[in-house]
C-alpha cells in the first residue's frame, strides 16, 4: 500500500497549519466537520477507513454543491486511542475550530469521553463505527448522540442466535481481546446467554500482541466449549484461527466484525473462512447503484484501491460514508449549523437511499441508532472476499 | 531564589491563571492538564532530580490517585474533599512501599522494578472489574462541591495551577532544606553521603513517598477534571512522558518541570492539525530537544547564568575555636586490633592494629597496594572486616554501616575527593553538619579554617583541585568528629599547597581530634605526624616515631627496592645520543582548572630506556596516559619520530607503535592468558605462532598458565602478562607505568631481570616506577618530576648521586 | 496436556524474548546503554523481511538476509543519533532520546509500510504436526532453536574471533582495550549493530507466526527488557535463560490460573525477583570501590 507521503503533501500541511490560523473567517465558511479518531499505531487502519469514507461523501456533497450555500471541510484529530486525548482533541474541535458535526472513531471508551462534552457544548456527536450501548443511550436529554453503526449489545444478541440456529450452540466458548471493546462485548454476551439460560464453556482474555492463544483456547477446549464466540480485531482474531490450526481443533467460530478489518485470509491462513461474523456492509458481490458508485469513487480517489479487497476496513468506510451523507441531511433540515437545530434536523431525514440500505426516518427522539438488527449480514472470507455465508461451498 | 527567577515565575502563573479565566473551554482544559503534569513532574523531579532515583512507574501512582477519587465519589458517594486526602495518602504510602524493592536495585534494575510497577497498576485496574469497572472505566465522576456549589472546569484549571505555584514553591523550600540537601548528596555520592551521617535508605523512601503523593495530588484532581478514569489514560507510555518532562525541563532544577510540562503538554496541541503525523514529528522534535540540551532547557540556562554569576568569596581568617576543640568535643582515641579482610581469597590486610589518640597525628604508611586504604575502608564501614576490633572511646563500631559510624564521630576524606558535585561549597557543609540548621556561620568558619578561599557558592564540581581537598575536610570537619582519616589528601597538589595542608592536618590535631592519615608524601608524613604504621602486604611490618620508622631496613627496603643503594649495573654502550624517537615539548594537562602537567619537555631516544621518577601525586601517570591517548586533550607537542601524536585518540596512537603497559596491569580478567597475549596483537595482521611461543619462551609462567583466566594469575604473573601483551604489538616505544606496583620484592627482581632483558633486546622503554633504585639501576638516563613540572634530568648515575631523589620519595636525606 | 503445550508455547515465546534481551545485553555490557526502544528494531526485521520476500518477491533467506544488514545500519544510527551524542557528555538523556527514535521510526513505517497488519505466510511456516496430541507448528520449534543458535554464535563470535575478543576487551576494561589498538567507538557501534540484528532476527522468526505492523514490536521490546534485567543483564547465558523461563512462567500463568492473572502476576514476579536478587538471577554485582 502506497500512502500520500510524499513532500508536497507535508508543505501542503504545514502550509495550512500556518494559513488555517492566519487567515480572516469569510462570510462563506465552509462548515467543518470534526473527527476524532485513532489516525496513528495499531487502528491507524480503521482511523484511515472512517476518512476515506467521510472524505468521498464530502467531495460528493461538495461536488454538489454543498449544503446551504457552503461548502463541507473535514478536519481531524488523532486520539492515539486514548480518552484522554481524545477529549482534549474534542474540544479543541468543538470550542476552537467550532465543528456543526462530531465524528467519533471506533474506540468505545474514547467516545463515552467525549458524550458529555458534546451533550454540554450542544453539538451533535455522530459515531461511525464504535459500537459500545451507552455511547447513544447515555442518559442526556436532549441527547446529541447519533450513530450509523452496529450496536454490540444487538450484535451480542445476533452472534449466540445465530450459533444456535446454524451450529447447534449448547456450550459456547469466550475468546476475547483484552481491551475495552472486548469488555463491552463480554457483557453484552454475557446478557445474550443469561437469557437464553445458556452458561459458557468459559470466558477468556488475550492480548492484542499474543502469538500464542493454545493455553487459552485449550482451555475452553477442556471446558467442553462447542463453539466459540470471538470479539477481536483482524490481527488477534488471526491468532486465534492460527492457534486453533496448531491444537487441531475444529470448532465453529461466530465473531463479531473484528475480521473484517483487514486481510483476515492473509493472516490467518486457509481456516480463515470458519470464521463467521457480522457485516453491515459488504462491497464485494451485485451493487446496488449506490455501492458501484461509491467503489468507482475510492478508486478514483485512492490509487492503492483497486477493487473491493483493497477497501478495508470496510464496514468503517461505509458506516462514515452514509452517516455523512445524513448529517448533511440534518444540516439541510436545521437551515442552519447550530447544534440543537441540527439535532433536530436528525429526526426530520425521510427516506435517504444510502449505502447499507435505503434510511427511512433513521432517528427519532427515542431512535439514535440508525442501523438495526436487521441491517446485519452474516459473512465469511472466501479468498479475499467477504461473501454472505453459505455463497460459496 | 533570585529576584529575576521569582518575578518571571510569578508572572508566568499570572499570565497562565488569567488566560485560563478568560479562554475558551478547550484551553481550559489544556492549561489544567498543563498543570496536573506540571505538578508530577514536580513531584518526580524530587525523586530524578534531587535524588537521582529513575522511575518509569509514575503513571501507576496518577492511576490509583485518579482511581481512588473516582472511587469514592461515584461507588462509595463520598465528598470530593474526603476523597482527595484519601486519594494522596494511598498514592504515597504505594509510594513508601514500593521504595522496599526499589532500594535494594540500581540503573536500569530499578527502572525495570518501576516499569513493573507500573503495568501491575494498569492490570490490577482492567481486571478489578467489579470496583473499577474494568476496561471501561468509571465514567461520570462528579464537580468538586466548593461551599455547595459544583466547580467548573474552569474553577479546577485554576485552582490546579494555584497548587502548581504552590508546590513549586515547596519544591524550592523542600530542595533548600536540610532533607532536600540530604537528597542531592545522596544523589551525588552515596558514598560520601554515609561518610557524612546520612542515611541513604531513608532518604530515598521519603523521595519516593513525597513523588508519589504529588502524582497521587493530580491524579486525584484529573478524575473530577475529566468526568471519567479508564485504564487507557494510565499506560505506560504516559510514565515515559512524565520522565521526559523532567528531562527536557531540566532535573534538580526548580522550574524545570514547569518548562518540560509546558513542552510535553502543548506541542502536541500545536501538532495537532498533523492529524496522523503529530506523533511522528512529536518524536522527532523531541530528539531535536534532547540535542540541544540534554542537562534540560532550564538546566542550560542555569549553567550558563553560574558561568556569569559573581562570586561570594570565603573569609580570609578563621577562628580556630570552632573545629571541634569546643566542650561538647569528646576526646576519643580510635583503637584497632587485629583488622583483616580478604578478598576473593586474596589477604589484602592482616591483623592490622594501632591506636590512633586525641590531638595526635597517626599516619598510615605504606608502598602502593599495600593495604592502607583497605584499612581505612574498614574503618569508615565501608567494608566489613572480617576480623579484628574498632573501638571509638567505649564504643564498638567494626562492622556497622557507614552512616552510623559517621554519626559516632569518625568522619573521612577520599582518595578522589567525593564532594556533592551539584551542591554549592557551602551546602556540602551544611549538609554534614548534625544540627542541620543555623550552621552556616559555622561552616564558613570551617571553611576559612581549612585556608579556602574561593566561592562559596561554587558548585562543588566546578572547584579547582587544591579546592576541593580543602572542602571536603571541612565537610568531614563539619561532623564534629573526633576521629578524621584522611586518605592521600596531598596528592596531586603542589609544593605550595601541600605545606599549607601539612600545617592544616597539623592545627587539626591540635584542636583534638584524632587524625588518621594515609600519605605518600613523606615530608608530610615525616614532618607532622606524631606516629607511624608502616604497612606492607596489607600487613603491618614497623610503626614508631617517623624518625624510628625512617630507620627501619624493612621500612627502607619495602619502598626502594633491593636494588637502592646498590651501584648501579651499567651496561655497556647505551645508545643515549642519535635520532630522538620521541619529543616531547611543553606538554601541559589536566583533569579540572589546574594542570596536571605543567609543561613537560622530555626525549626519548631509539634504543634507549629511560626512567621517570618521582613521588606519587607528582603526575607520572598523567604523562603516560597523555603519552598513550588515553587523556585527551592535552596542550603541547608529542612526536614520534617527527609525527604528530598529541591528537590522536589512543587506538591510533597504538597503530603508531606506541603501547602502554597501564598502571595496576589492567589485564582482562575474564579471558585466558592467551587470548590476552593475542589482543595485544590486535592491530597486526602478520602474527605468527613463532612469535606467540617466543613470548612465552621470555615468560615461562606464562606457559604454564596459558588456558588459565587472567584475572586468576597473581600479581607478578598479571605484570608478566601485561608486559607480554604490550611487546605483541610490537612497539616503537614501550610505556611503562608501574610495573612494581603491589609486588612482592622477589617477583620485583624477577621482573626487573625481564626488564633488563628487553632493554639488551634494543627495546626503547619509558619507564615509570616508584621503585626508584631498581629503575635507576637498569636506565640510561631518568627525568625527575616534581609537582607536574621536570626538576631534575641526567643520567641515571648523575640521578642516583644528586640524593635529592631519597628525599622526594621518604623525605629523608 | 495443558501444562505441556502451554510449555511449548513459553519455549517458543521465551526464547524470542531471550532473543531481544540479548540485544539489551550486547549494548549495555560494552556501553552500559541501551535501546530503549528494541521492539522497533524488532519490528523493522520483520517489515523489511516481509517487504524484500513478499513485495519484491525475493528468495526469503536473500530477504531475510538484507533485512538483518538493513538492521544492523539502524543499530549504528540509533547509537550514532540517540546514544552517543548523551553517553558523551555523561548524560543519561539517551533513555529518552531511543524512546523518541522508536516514536519516529514506528511511525514512519506506519506511513510507508501501511497501516494494515500484513501477513507473512511462508510454506514452511504454516503448517504443523502433531506430537501425543498437542500440535505444534515447526517454527515453535525452530524460534528456539535459531534463539539457541545465535546465542551461541554470539558465545563463539566473542571467543573465537578477532572482533569478539576486541568487544570481550571493551566489555572488561575499555581503557586497557584502547590500548590494544581497539576502537572502542567503533566497538559500541558494532554492538548496536548486533544488538539490532537480533532484534531484527526474532522479528523475522516471529512474524509467520504473528503478523506484521508497525506497532507489533512495543510489548515484545518491553517484555525483553523485563528479561534482560531478571536475568542480569551482563550475563548473556543468563539473560537467554531468563527469557525462556519468563515465557513459559507466562504461558503456564494463562494456562492453570488463566489470562486474568498473566499480566499482573508476570510483573509482581519480576518485582519480587529484583527485590530478592538486585542483580537478577544471573548477573553479577558490580564491585563498589572508593
Amino acid at each position: 500500500m502506497k500512502t500520500a507521503w510524499t513532500r508536497r503533501s507535508f508543505i501542503a500541511t504545514a502550509v495550512t497549519l500556518a494559513l488555517g490560523s492566519a487567515l480572516p473567517a469569510l462570510a462563506a465558511d465552509p462548515i467543518k466537520i470534526g473527527l476524532v479518531t485513532a489516525l496513528s499505531g495499531q487502528s491507524a487502519r480503521a482511523g484511515e477507513a472512517i476518512t476515506r469514507g467521510l472524505t468521498i461523501a464530502i467531495d460528493e456533497l461538495n461536488a454538489s454543491g454543498g449544503v446551504l450555500g457552503r461548502s463541507f471541510e473535514l478536519v481531524r484529530r488523532d486520539d492515539e486511542a486514548t480518552p484522554a486525548k481524545g477529549v482534549i482533541a474534542a474540544r479543541e474541535l468543538v470550542f476552537k475550530e467550532k465543528v456543526a458535526v462530531l465524528f467519533g472513531g471506533l474506540d468505545t471508551p474514547v467516545s463515552l469521553a467525549i458524550v458529555p462534552i458534546m451533550n454540554q457544548a450542544k453539538v451533535p456527536f455522530m459515531g461511525p463505527w464504535a459500537a459500545g450501548t451507552p455511547i447513544t443511550k447515555n442518559g442526556a436529554n436532549p441527547n446529541y448522540v447519533f450513530r450509523v453503526s452496529a450496536v454490540d449489545e444487538i450484535v451480542d444478541k445476533a452472534m449466540l442466535q445465530y450459533a444456535q440456529k446454524n451450529f447447534g450452540t449448547k456450550k459456547p466458548g469466550l475468546i476475547l481481546i483484552n481491551n475495552p471493546w472486548g469488555a463491552s462485548n463480554e457483557k453484552g454476551l454475557r446478557a445474550a446467554m443469561a437469557a437464553k439460560q445458556v452458561t459458557p464453556a468459559g470466558i477468556e482474555k488475550f492480548e492484542s500482541n499474543d502469538i500464542d492463544v493454545v493455553p487459552q483456547l485449550t482451555r475452553l477446549k477442556q471446558g467442553g466449549a462447542d463453539t466459540l464466540f470471538m470479539a477481536a480485531n483482524v490481527g488477534p482474531s488471526a491468532q486465534v484461527v492460527k492457534s486453533l490450526d496448531r491444537m487441531g481443533w475444529q470448532v465453529p467460530i461466530v465473531s463479531h466484525w473484528g475480521p473484517a478489518g483487514g486481510r483476515f485470509t492473509e493472516l490467518a491462513g486457509p481456516n480463515a473462512k470458519n470464521v463467521h461474523f457480522v457485516q453491515t456492509y459488504s462491497f464485494f458481490g451485485n451493487q446496488r447503484p449506490v455501492g458501484a458508485k461509491v467503489m468507482k469513487m475510492l478508486m478514483a480517489k485512492y490509487p492503492d484501491i483497486k477493487g473491493p479487497d483493497d477497501v478495508t476496513p470496510a464496514v468503517g468506510v461505509a458506516n462514515a460514508y452514509d452517516a455523512m451523507h445524513l448529517v448533511a441531511l440534518a444540516i439541510k433540515n436545521a437551515g442552519s449549523t447550530d447544534g440543537s437545530k441540527i439535532r433536530e434536523g436528525f429526526y426530520k431525514i425521510g427516506t435517504y437511499a444510502g449505502l447499507i440500505k435505503t434510511y427511512d426516518k433513521p432517528f427519532s427522539p427515542a431512535v439514535h441508532d440508525a442501523i438495526t438488527e436487521n441491517d446485519y449480514v452474516w459473512t465469511q472470507f472466501i479468498d479475499n472476499k467477504i461473501l454472505p455465508v453459505g455463497m460459496v461451498k | 531564589m533570585k529576584a529575576l527567577p521569582v518575578a518571571a515565575l510569578a508572572a508566568g502563573f499570572a499570565a497562565a491563571f488569567v488566560f485560563t479565566w478568560v479562554s475558551n473551554d478547550y484551553y481550559v482544559f489544556v492549561m489544567a492538564t498543563l498543570a496536573l503534569t506540571a505538578i508530577v513532574g514536580i513531584g518526580l523531579n524530587v525523586l530524578l532530580g534531587l535524588t537521582g532515583q529513575v522511575s518509569f512507574g509514575h503513571v501507576g501512582f496518577y492511576a490509583i490517585g485518579a482511581y481512588t477519587v473516582a472511587i469514592f465519589m461515584v461507588r462509595l458517594k463520598l465528598d470530593f474533599w474526603i476523597a482527595l486526602p484519601a486519594a494522596i495518602a494511598l498514592s504515597a504510602l504505594t509510594g513508601a512501599l514500593l521504595a522496599l524493592p526499589a532500594l535494594r536495585v540500581r540503573g536500569p534494575y530499578l527502572a525495570m522494578v518501576t516499569i513493573a510497577f507500573g503495568f501491575v497498576v494498569e492490570h490490577s485496574i482492567v481486571e478489578w472489574d467489579e470496583v473499577t469497572g474494568g476496561q471501561n472505566g468509571i465514567m461520570g465522576v462528579p464537580k468538586p462541591l466548593l461551599f455547595g456549589t459544583p466547580l467548573t472546569e474552569r474553577g479546577i484549571a485554576l485552582g490546579a495551577i494555584a497548587l502548581t505555584a504552590l508546590l513549586v514553591y515547596a519544591f524550592w523550600r523542600v530542595s533548600r532544606s536540610s532533607w532536600g540537601s540530604a537528597m542531592r548528596a545522596v544523589k551525588d555520592s552515596e558514598v560520601a553521603a554515609e561518610s557524612v551521617g546520612l542515611n541513604p535508605i531513608a532518604i530515598k523512601a521519603l523521595a519516593f513517598t513525597l513523588s508519589a503523593g504529588c502524582a497521587g495530588l493530580a491524579g486525584a484532581l484529573f478524575s473530577p477534571l475529566s468526568g471519567f478514569v479508564t485504564p487507557s489514560s494510565f499506560a505506560f507510555l504516559q510514565s515515559i512522558l512524565f520522565v521526559l518532562v523532567v528531562i527536557v525541563g531540566g532535573a534538580g532544577t526548580v522550574s524545570g518541570p514547569l518548562i518540560g510540562a509546558t513542552i510535553v503538554v502543548l506541542l502536541p496541541e500545536v501538532l495537532a492539525g498533523l492529524a496522523e503525523y503529530r506523533l511522528l514529528f512529536f518524536g522527532a522534535l523531541m530528539l531535536v530537544v534532547l540535542w540541544v540540551a540534554p542537562e534540560g532547557i532550564v538546566g542550560e540556562v542555569l549553567r550558563w547564568i553560574r558561568r556569569r554569576r559573581e562570586p561570594v568569596l570565603a573569609a580570609p581568617t578563621a577562628d580556630a575555636a570552632m573545629v571541634g576543640a569546643d566542650s561538647s568535643t569528646v576526646r576519643t582515641a580510635l583503637e584497632v586490633k587485629g583488622l583483616t579482610i580478604a578478598f576473593g581469597g586474596v589477604q589484602a590486610a592482616v591483623d592490622v592494629a594501632f591506636a590512633a589518640q586525641p590531638g595526635a597525628v597517626t599516619s598510615l604508611i605504606g608502598p602502593n597496594g599495600a593495604g592502607k586504604t583497605t584499612v581505612l575502608n574498614m574503618l569508615g564501614g565501608f567494608y566489613r572486616p572480617d576480623a579484628g576490633q574498632v573501638t571509638l572511646g567505649a564504643r564498638a563500631i567494626a562492622g556497622a554501616s557507614a552512616w552510623r559510624i559517621a554519626r559516632a564521630g569518625l568522619a573521612r576524606t577520599y582518595q578522589t575527593s567525593q564532594l556533592f558535585g551539584s551542591m554549592s561549597v557551602l551546602e556540602n557543609l551544611v549538609i554534614a553538619s548534625p544540627e542541620r540548621a543555623g550552621t552556616e556561620p559555622r561552616a564558613e568558619q570551617l571553611l576559612a579554617f581549612v585556608g579556602y578561599r574561593g566561592d562559596l557558592h561554587a558548585r562543588a564540581a566546578d572547584l579547582p583541585h587544591v579546592d576541593r581537598r580543602l572542602v571536603e575536610i571541612a565537610r568531614a570537619l563539619a561532623t564534629r568528629p573526633t576521629v578524621l582519616l584522611l586518605d592521600e589528601p596531598a596528592a596531586g597538589l603542589s609544593r605550595d599547597d601541600k605545606g599549607a595542608l601539612a600545617q592544616l592536618m597539623r592545627r587539626i590535631a591540635d584542636a583534638g581530634i584524632a587524625v588518621v592519615l594515609v600519605e605518600h608524601d613523606m615530608e608530610i608524613v615525616m614532618g607532622i605526624s606524631d606516629h607511624v604504621v608502616v604497612l606492607d602486604a596489607g600487613t603491618p611490618i614497623a610503626a614508631g616515631t617517623p624518625q624510628a620508622v625512617q630507620q627501619d631496613p624493612a621500612v627502607r627496603s619495602a619502598y626502594l627496592g633491593e636494588g637502592h643503594g646498590r651501584p648501579a649495573v651499567r651496561r655497556a654502550g647505551g645508545a643515549t645520543a642519535g635520532e630522538a624517537l620521541l619529543e616531547v615539548g611543553r606538554l601541559e594537562a589536566g583533569y579540572g582548572a589546574e594542570p596536571v602537567l605543567k609543561g613537560i619537555d622530555l626525549r626519548v631516544t631509539a634504543g634507549e630506556l629511560v626512567a621517570v621518577l618521582g613521588a606519587n601525586g607528582a603526575g607520572k601517570s598523567t604523562l603516560m596516559r597523555s603519552l598513550a591517548g588515553l587523556h585527551r586533550p592535552v596542550r603541547g607537542s608529542i612526536a614520534l619520530a617527527g609525527a604528530d601524536l598529541a591528537r590522536l585518540p589512543a587506538h591510533r596512537v597504538v597503530a603508531r607503535g606506541v603501547v602502554l603497559v597501564p598502571e595496576g596491569r589492567q589485564v582482562f580478567p575474564e579471558l585466558s592468558v592467551l587470548d590476552n597475549i593475542l589482543l595485544g596483537a590486535h592491530l597486526r595482521r602478520d602474527l605468527s605462532d613463532a612469535e606467540v611461543e617466543g613470548m612465552f619462551e621470555r615468560f615461562p609462567r606464562l606457559r604454564e598458565r596459558r588456558d588459565q583466566r587472567a584475572g586468576l594469575l597473581s600479581g607478578g604473573e598479571q605484570q608478566m602478562l601485561a608486559i607480554a601483551r604490550g611487546l605483541m604489538a610490537k612497539p616503537s616505544l614501550l610505556l611503562l607505568d608501574e610495573p612494581s606496583l603491589g609486588l612482592a620484592p622477589t617477583i620485583i627482581n624477577q621482573l626487573f631481570s625481564a626488564l633488563d632483558r628487553l632493554r639488551s633486546e634494543a627495546v626503547t622503554i619509558l619507564l615509570v616506577d616508584q621503585m626508584a633504585g631498581l629503575a635507576l639501576a637498569l636506565a640510561d638516563r631518568a627525568y625527575v618530576i616534581e609537582s607536574g613540572r621536570i626538576t631534575a634530568q641526567g643520567t641515571a648515575a648523575e640521578i642516583a648521586a644528586q640524593g635529592a631523589l631519597e628525599k622526594a620519595y621518604l623525605a629523608a636525606g | 496436556m495443558l501444562v505441556v503445550s502451554a510449555i511449548i508455547t513459553g519455549l517458543g515465546l521465551g526464547s524470542m524474548y531471550g532473543l531481544l534481551a540479548l540485544g539489551f545485553h550486547v549494548t549495555y555490557a560494552v556501553s552500559a546503554t541501551v535501546n530503549f526502544a528494541q521492539g522497533s528494531s524488532m519490528m523493522l526485521g520483520a517489515v523489511f523481511a516481509y517487504s524484500f520476500a513478499v513485495r519484491l518477491g525475493w528468495p526469503v533467506p536473500l530477504a531475510a538476509a538484507m533485512a538483518l544488514a538493513l538492521c544492523a545500519l539502524y543499530g549504528i544510527l540509533v547509537e550514532f543519533i540517540a546514544v552517543r551524542p548523551f553517553a558523551r557528555r555523561g548524560s543519561n538523556a539517551w533513555l529518552m532520546a531511543t524512546v523518541a527514535l522508536g516514536i519516529v521510526v514506528d511511525n514512519a513505517v506506519l506511513f510507508t509500510f501501511g497501516k494494515e497488519p500484513r501477513g507473512f505466510n511462508m510454506p514452511w511456516a504454516t503448517g504443523s504436526f502433531t506430537v501425543f496430541g498437542i500440535g505444534i507448528s515447526p517454527l515453535q520449534l525452530a524460534i528456539p532453536a535459531a534463539g539457541i543458535a545465535l546465542a551461541a554464535a554470539l558465545h563463539f563470535y566473542s571467543r573465537r574471533t578477532r572482533g569478539g575478543k576486541a568487544m570481550l576487551a571493551v566489555v572488561q576494561n575499555p581503557d586497557a582495550a584502547r590500548l590494544m589498538g581497539i576502537n572502542v567507538p567503533r566497538v559500541i557501534s558494532g554492538a548496536f549493530a548486533l544488538s539490532t540484528v537480533f532484534a531484527g532476527a526474532a522479528g523475522i522468526l516471529i512474524a509467520p507466526l504473528f503478523n506484521v505492523h508497525s506497532d507489533m514490536g512495543t510489548v515484545f521490546g518491553l517484555k525483553a527488557f523485563a528479561v534482560a534485567i531478571l536475568g542480569g543483564i551482563t550475563s548473556a547465558w543468563g539473560v537467554m535463560i531468563a527469557g525462556v523461563v519468563f515465557g513459559v512462567v507466562e504461558a503456564l500463568i494463562t494456562a492453570l490460573l488463566g489470562s486474568t492473572y498473566t499480566q499482573i502476576l508476570s510483573f509482581a514476579l519480576v518485582i519480587v525477583v529484583l527485590a530478592a536478587m538486585p542483580n537478577g538471577l544471573f548477573g553479577r554485582a558490580e564491585v563498589k570501590k572508593v
